[in-house]
């Protein structure tokens, strides 16, 4: 292939999801597209096999690649120029019911040649609860409407029927209109700028360069797995779900120039919405592979060769029909990204050559808040927290993991103002800042996340409701590496402050919890409200820590605790820094605290 | 000013060098060049003063006792942020929201203004390092809500222990204060101004309410503290400059560009740090616009590419738009700003294979200036676009911006071939013609996304062509775009200085509320009043009245469940009847339509006014430039001689005319392949493409 | 010649060996966690006042048993095997 050509081509196939993504913002004007980024685009061969996945949530790219070949088997012999097809199965590909497909065939003179696919999160899919995470739902049945695959639009028309039937099943049906309308007006981009560069190339060219960015793909992967040591590396996540404790287990094994994730051992599905099914479970340990090993590298069908995926069914990593999944995307398929993050880290840190390139960690619990409900101005809100995007990065060998800095599997979200929310929920924060203590602990520390508290303000109903379904306040699972703690976890308190008694007018401006007055109730899974003087506090996890946290440079110790990341009580107990009450370090009591620390260590009996 | 006053100056100050423009009705531009002297910018422009009054025969004192305005472009405040050299800044702002700044709203401030390469790998990014030290931040306890109402007083005690606490223990030179919803209550931010003045006279304030009105706290608190960290600076240096030139003898107005495309009188702008960011962009804008005045073209899309940076402005209707989120370095601000959107690919571009798959690559490292390409023979070792230019006989090694540098060809050659060429398997022209191929279909590819973003069709549009390297791309990657013509300005070489010149006093005043439609006229009109009182009241005092002043409203409307705004103008009479905001919104719907798509209107949940503009334009006199009378095509006058250059037609060198801009006259025709070279620059016309000087002496090349 | 395993484990002679301090803990291309010190401790607090973990979670660190340098760590509950992780020797 002439590399003239082969780069132009390459870039332009880029572009070409580029475009379709900013299409696919534009139409849909929705808040979580357009802030939190939870969109897909890509572009897939004649096959369904991926060519060009976009930057968005990672783990649909290869989902949608499922999705493409289920509809190739379904609808064989009958796809036709102009046709769209809508897929949100999480049995079929989908990871749940919220995140629809909308899978379009791109034809050149008649002839099959390429597709595109895109997702977004729908507004409302007609579950038990509303806006997509439906923690209430004992089953699939309740987790709103699921295709397998259907025509929406064919031969360039809108199947009317179809689509009104979709839009007769979900809440605020304008809003999932405006959803599905965009993911149409993407795919419409994403077929015109492919037909306009066959039209300048040739298809055989195309097809060709086509061909080649796979293979160069899987090339260039097989060849840094090459260079990476052989070994197995081990990770394990908890999920807790109303007292119900979930794992999943992976062992990572390297061997030559390919990559097996094993997720044997891990829990049986649950009867909560955590589970995911197995094509989930698949985008879910790609969604950290993309960016961590293939950062120079396109993301596309060549790099999802060399890598093999075991899990075993009924687990919660690839569960049976009828098990809910409702909320896979911050459960099980989170949990997959978290495990595969860490042992790619501990991989990539047992080589020379690629240690900078490992990370501890990042943000590995989503908390999916949904609040709903009448807000100021008498309409109906609904509408995620949007903090949930914020994150936190894990420490790497090089530097500190960046505070509240978003997270590996998404990789350019973005939270909203308080402004903003302010303005369009009846709500009024009391306060957002960094969480002190939340970042793990090592030589190079987690980042921190935050913490934030909300009470009902100028709510014609007296508050609001929400949904939250927020496994992993019992455990952290931003895990660290090479001996550096795991970040903080999640935590969600409902505070009562009605029941205090009294006026509390102190408590009006309260800037923490230890503040606000009132039973404080740990609320996780389930519908909740917020009305009257109630107060939700919501505090999210840290990244994970790197290295040995008594290897910290003293200073930077001191200069975390003055910028109230750590506490001083940290400092001494963790990281072994004892400071003077000017806040410098006292070089002589950390010397001393540290040896103390270490010889603490040794006087512990053996392991086993 | 005297009678004899006759000129304009417009004296532009880049990063390198400072262009001065003297124009003056019925004679020939004169131009003026120096190098930029950071940090004392001033000095750079009265050199550059004096060599354009040399060029005319005059002394500086001579030319500027004859001038009437003087109009300024810089980028002291860009310089400020981007070297880290500004004032020892500290921020106040509303009590439990400390850390809004730097948060920057989550992972938003580790990827902005970073490649698509870089964001695909985010173990190895960063946010930028905040310019207000995290130690010098504090809150004060008050409390506004999202209607304005104060829930909270402020605290006056501790809000002075605070501020005390920043100028004592902190050492801070100025302050940022930026309050939860200060836009639309901005009481506490005014009382702690008062509280700061009493106890710390001397320091650098800025408000929030003030500088960015603006809903969106965080970049709001950006935009507080840039204007606060680079406030001293820009205004110590406005004030120096007008000393300067009133020392040289100058009495007239000293007018400075700001951000937006508009001019303000030196003493506004001094308080205004933040408007001047990317005023030079801007003003090439403004430039392009009114060059498409000229020759009545509406829709523009305006190319600058010099040796390291490649910027696109986008002009539809006559009208530009404003960048959503614009950032300097990687600081987001909310202040109007043209959009201009730039990358990483000019003549310095490094051309490279891709070591693992010998795929080649244009950019984005860069040579820069130094050591600049290989040709340049000041040690650059890397092959770059420029040298690719020259092997293809595009540049002429022997007459390199006139001359005054001799290209090394054999080095370059050498170089590429071992490098490039080589490892492709192919002939040094052939391989290097294939990296011109990229580098043109990488530019097309980036103007076609920057036309979808705005939902726009680039076959509707004119190309200018500005800068020392873009003349020798356009012609290509305009024919790729389908535009309808490219155009290479007479002015391109002093195009930023001829925008500044172009351009007319504007003040942009907005007010931020949210009101549903439909409302009652006089809502809106209620809004506007004390806009339209300010901006009278400061168009007067600047000797602005009658048809020399105009205001023009706008607002920025949304349907109520979604989150794009469309600045909307209105476009009946004001103060607005019932009428007129049925226009408005009629207006509104249609551009939305039109932006983002057909069917992406969501109509039921309603539509909401959020933010109401007024631009108030103080009119100002324009130099006349005269259209020639056209002359016979026949070009052969300017043609200096033939050499090879590379013809995609044949696919290999083959030779072709070649012309010198200067002796062109207007209506003449070159036919292509030719190469037009310029004092400046370089014009490629590529096969079967023509060219001709049209009468403002503009190189046209005709492709739709 | 020694050869990187992990941050603070190197390979050299045939063993698995600690970076810091060259103890033996293991023969290379074996799980090294049984040589090395466990240090174990309540989750809830482990890292300050953020760590609101269950009363049964786990912080484990393993430590090398000659110099204390921390080698790795694991949320567990009781009983959870050790994450054994093996580089091929
Ligand atoms: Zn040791």
């Amino acid at each position: 292939m002439d590399p003239i050509t082969f780069s132009i081509i390459r870039h332009r196939l880029f572009r070409v999801v580029e475009e379709a993504v900013i299409t696919l913002k534009h139409v849909s004007g929705s808040a979580i597209t357009n802030e939190g980024h939870d969109l897909m685009v890509s572009l897939y061969r004649a096959d369904g096999s991926l060519l060009m996945g976009g930057v968005g949530f990672l783990h649909h790219l290869t989902s949608a690649a499922e999705a493409c070949k289920a509809v190739i088997r379904r609808f064989s012999g009958r796809i036709e120029e102009g046709d769209v097809y809508l897929l949100n199965d999480p049995y079929t590909a989908a990871l749940h019911t919220s995140d629809i497909y909308l899978i379009a065939p791109i034809h050149h003179e008649g002839r099959l040649v390429a597709w595109s696919a895109c997702f977004v999160h729908v507004y409302d899919i007609g579950a038990m609860n509303p806006g997509g995470f439906s923690p209430e739902s004992p089953d699939i049945y309740t987790e709103g409407f699921s295709s397998p695959g259907i025509r929406l639009v064919e031969r360039g028309v809108l199947r009317q029927d179809v689509f009104d039937t979709l839009l007769n099943m979900v809440r605020s049906p304008e809003m999932v209109a405006l959803d599905l309308r965009s993911m149409i007006a993407c795919n419409n981009v994403a077929k015109d700028r492919m037909l306009a560069l066959i039209h300048k190339y040739g298809v055989a060219t195309v097809d060709e360069a086509c061909a080649e960015l796979i293979g160069q793909s899987e090339r260039l992967l097989r060849k840094r797995l090459g260079e990476l040591p052989d070994g197995t590396w081990r990770s394990r996540q908890f999920m807790d779900v109303k007292g119900e404790v979930h794992r999943v287990e992976l062992a990572m094994t390297k061997a030559g120039d390919s990559l097996v994730f094993d997720f044997t051992g891990s829990s049986p599905q649950s009867r909560h919405a955590i589970n995911c099914t197995q094509w989930a479970s698949l985008g879910g340990l790609f969604a950290p592979l993309f960016p961590l090993l293939c950062y120079d590298i396109t993301w596309n069908e060549g790099v999802i060769k060399p890598i093999t995926m075991i899990a075993p069914e009924g687990t919660v990593v690839n569960c049976r029909r009828p098990a809910p999944v409702s909320v896979a995307t911050v459960g099980a398929i989170q949990s997959v990204n978290n495990a595969a993050c860490a042992t790619i880290g501990k991989m990539l840190s047992a080589s020379e050559l690629y240690a900078d390139e490992a990370t501890a960690v990042w943000h590995a619990n989503h908390f999916a808040i949904f609040m709903f409900g009448r807000n100021q101005r008498g309409g109906q809100s609904i509408g995620i927290l949007t903090e949930t995007f914020a994150g936190a990065g894990g420490a790497r060998s090089f530097a500190d993991g960046i505070d509240v800095g978003g997270e590996i599997p998404n990789p350019i979200s973005r939270m909203a103002n308080v402004e903003t929310m302010e303005a369009a929920f009846p709500i009024r924060y009391l306060f957002r800042r960094r969480m002190i203590d939340s970042g793990g602990p090592g030589r190079h520390r987690g980042g921190a996340g935050c913490e934030l508290a909300i009470t009902p303000h100028d709510a014609p109903d007296g508050g609001l409701h929400y949904v939250v379904s927020g496994k992993g306040a019992e455990f952290p699972m931003s895990d660290g590496l090479n001996g550096g703690y795991p970040g903080a976890p999640n935590s969600y308190i409902w505070v009562h402050q009605d029941e205090a008694g009294g006026d509390n007018r102190d408590a009006r401006f309260a800037k923490a919890l230890d503040e606000l007055p009132g039973r404080k109730e740990p609320v996780t899974w389930g519908v909740f409200p917020l009305m009257g003087k109630d107060a939700l506090y919501v505090r999210w996890n840290g990244g994970g820590g790197y290295g040995d946290p008594l290897e910290r440079e003293p200073a930077r110790v001191a200069a975390d605790v003055h910028a109230n990341l750590v506490s001083a009580e940290a400092a001494q107990a963790v990281y072994g820094v004892v400071l003077q009450a000017d806040g410098r370090v006292d070089e002589g009591a950390t010397a001393e605290r540290r040896k103390t620390l270490r010889r603490g260590r040794l006087l512990t009996e053996a392991a086993e | 000013m005297g009678e004899r006053a006759r000129y304009i100056v417009a004296s532009d100050v880049g990063g390198t060098c400072t262009d001065t423009v003297v124009f003056a009705a019925g004679e020939p531009i004169h131009l003026g060049k120096a190098l930029s002297t950071p940090p004392h910018f001033a000095d750079g422009v009265l050199d550059s003063l004096d060599v354009a009054a040399r060029a005319m025969g005059l002394a500086c004192t001579a030319l500027l006792v004859e001038t009437a305005l003087f109009v300024h472009g810089s980028t002291v405040v860009d310089n400020a942020i981007l070297t880290r050299s500004g004032a020892r800044t500290g921020l106040l702002t509303t009590e439990g929201f400390e850390d809004t700044l730097l948060i920057t709203r989550g992972a938003y401030g580790r990827w902005s203004g970073l490649s698509e390469d870089r964001i695909k790998h985010p173990v190895k990014t960063d946010r930028a390092t905040p310019l207000v030290d995290p130690a010098a931040i504090k809150g004060v306890a008050e409390r506004v809500d999202y209607k304005g109402a104060v829930l909270r007083e402020l605290e006056e005690t501790s809000a002075e222990e605070a501020i005390r606490f920043l100028i004592e223990e902190r050492g801070v030179e100025a302050l940022a204060v930026s309050l939860l919803w200060s836009f639309y209550n901005p009481v506490h931010e005014r009382k702690l101004r008062a509280l700061i003045e009493r106890v710390a006279p001397g320091v650098y304030v800025t408000l929030s309410s003030e500088v960015a009105p603006v809903p969106g706290e965080y970049e709001r608190s950006s935009t507080t503290v840039i204007n606060a960290y680079a406030g001293a600076i820009s205004r110590d240096y406005l004030q120096s400059l007008e000393s300067k030139l009133g020392a040289a003898g100058y009495r007239g107005p000293v007018m400075v560009m700001q951000g937006y495309g508009g001019l303000l009188p030196a003493r506004e702008a001094a308080n205004l740090a933040v408007g001047m960011i990317e005023s030079g962009p801007a003003a090439g804008v403004i430039g392009a616009r009114y060059l498409g005045r000229l020759m009545r073209d509406a829709d523009i899309i305006a190319c600058d590419m010099g040796g390291t940076t490649f910027k696109v402005g986008v002009i539809q209707g006559g009208a530009f738009g404003y960048a959503r989120e614009p950032l300097v370095d990687r600081y987001h601000y909310a202040a109007p700003k043209i959009e201009v959107v730039s990358i990483g690919a000019g003549g310095g571009s490094i051309v490279a294979l891709d070591p693992e798959t010998k795929v080649p690559r244009v950019g984005p490292q860069s040579a820069g200036a130094s050591p600049g390409p290989v040709c340049y023979g000041r040690g650059g070792t890397e092959p770059t676009l420029t040298d690719v230019m020259t092997l293809i006989g595009y540049m002429d090694a022997d007459h390199f911006l006139d001359g005054s540098i001799k290209l090394d060809l054999s080095a370059a050659r050498r170089v590429f071939d071992e490098k490039i060429a080589r490892p492709l398997g192919r002939s040094v022209e052939a391989a290097a013609f294939g990296i011109y191929r990229i580098a043109a279909a990488q530019i097309t590819d980036l103007i076609h996304e920057i036309t979808v973003e705005r939902g726009l069709d680039p076959r509707d549009f004119v190309l200018h062509s500005f800068g020392g390297t873009c003349a020798l791309l356009s012609a290509t990657f305009g024919r790729e775009l389908n535009v309808r013509k490219v155009i290479v300005p007479y002015t391109a070489s002093v195009h930023c200085a001829f925008g500044l010149v172009s351009a007319d006093i504007v003040h942009e005043y907005t007010h931020a509320a949210v009101l549903p439609v439909p409302s009652p006229p006089e809502a809106v009109n209620d809004l506007f009043a004390p806009m339209v009182e300010r901006a009278l009241g400061t168009l007067h005092r600047e000797g602005f009245a009658g048809d020399r002043l105009s205001l023009d409203w706008s607002i920025d409307l949304r349907y109520s469940r979604q989150v794009h705004e469309v600045t909307t103008t209105v476009r009946a009479e004001t103060p607005l009847d019932a009428s007129g905001l049925v226009r408005l919104v009629d207006d509104f719907e249609a551009l939305y339509e039109r932006k983002y798509g057909a069917g992406s209107a969501y109509r039921e949940a309603g539509i909401e006014m959020t933010l109401f503009r007024l631009t108030a334009r103080g009119l100002m006199a324009r130099p006349t430039i005269e259209p020639a009378s056209l002359n016979s095509p026949d070009s052969s006058g300017a043609r200096i001689g033939r050499r090879a250059v590379y013809s995609e037609a044949k696919d290999a060198m083959a030779p072709a005319d070649i012309y010198d801009f200067t002796r062109l006259v207007p209506g003449n025709l070159v036919a292509g392949p030719a190469v037009i070279h310029t004092p400046i620059t370089t014009i490629v016309v590529p096969d079967a493409q023509t060219a001709r000087m049209d009468a403002l002496r503009n190189i046209v090349i005709e492709l739709g | 010649m020694s050869r990187r395993l992990s941050e603070g484990l190197v390979q050299e002679d045939g063993r698995v060996r600690c970076r810091a301090c060259g103890h033996d803990l293991a023969q290379a291309g074996t799980p090294w966690k049984a040589a090395a010190r466990l240090v174990e401790r309540p989750m809830k607090g482990a890292g300050g006042k953020a760590y609101s973990a269950g009363a049964a979670v786990r912080l484990r660190q393993f430590c090398c048993p000659n110099c204390g340098a921390l080698l790795d760590t694991e949320t567990a509950l009781a009983g959870d095997p050790f994450l054994d992780d093996v580089v091929g020797a």
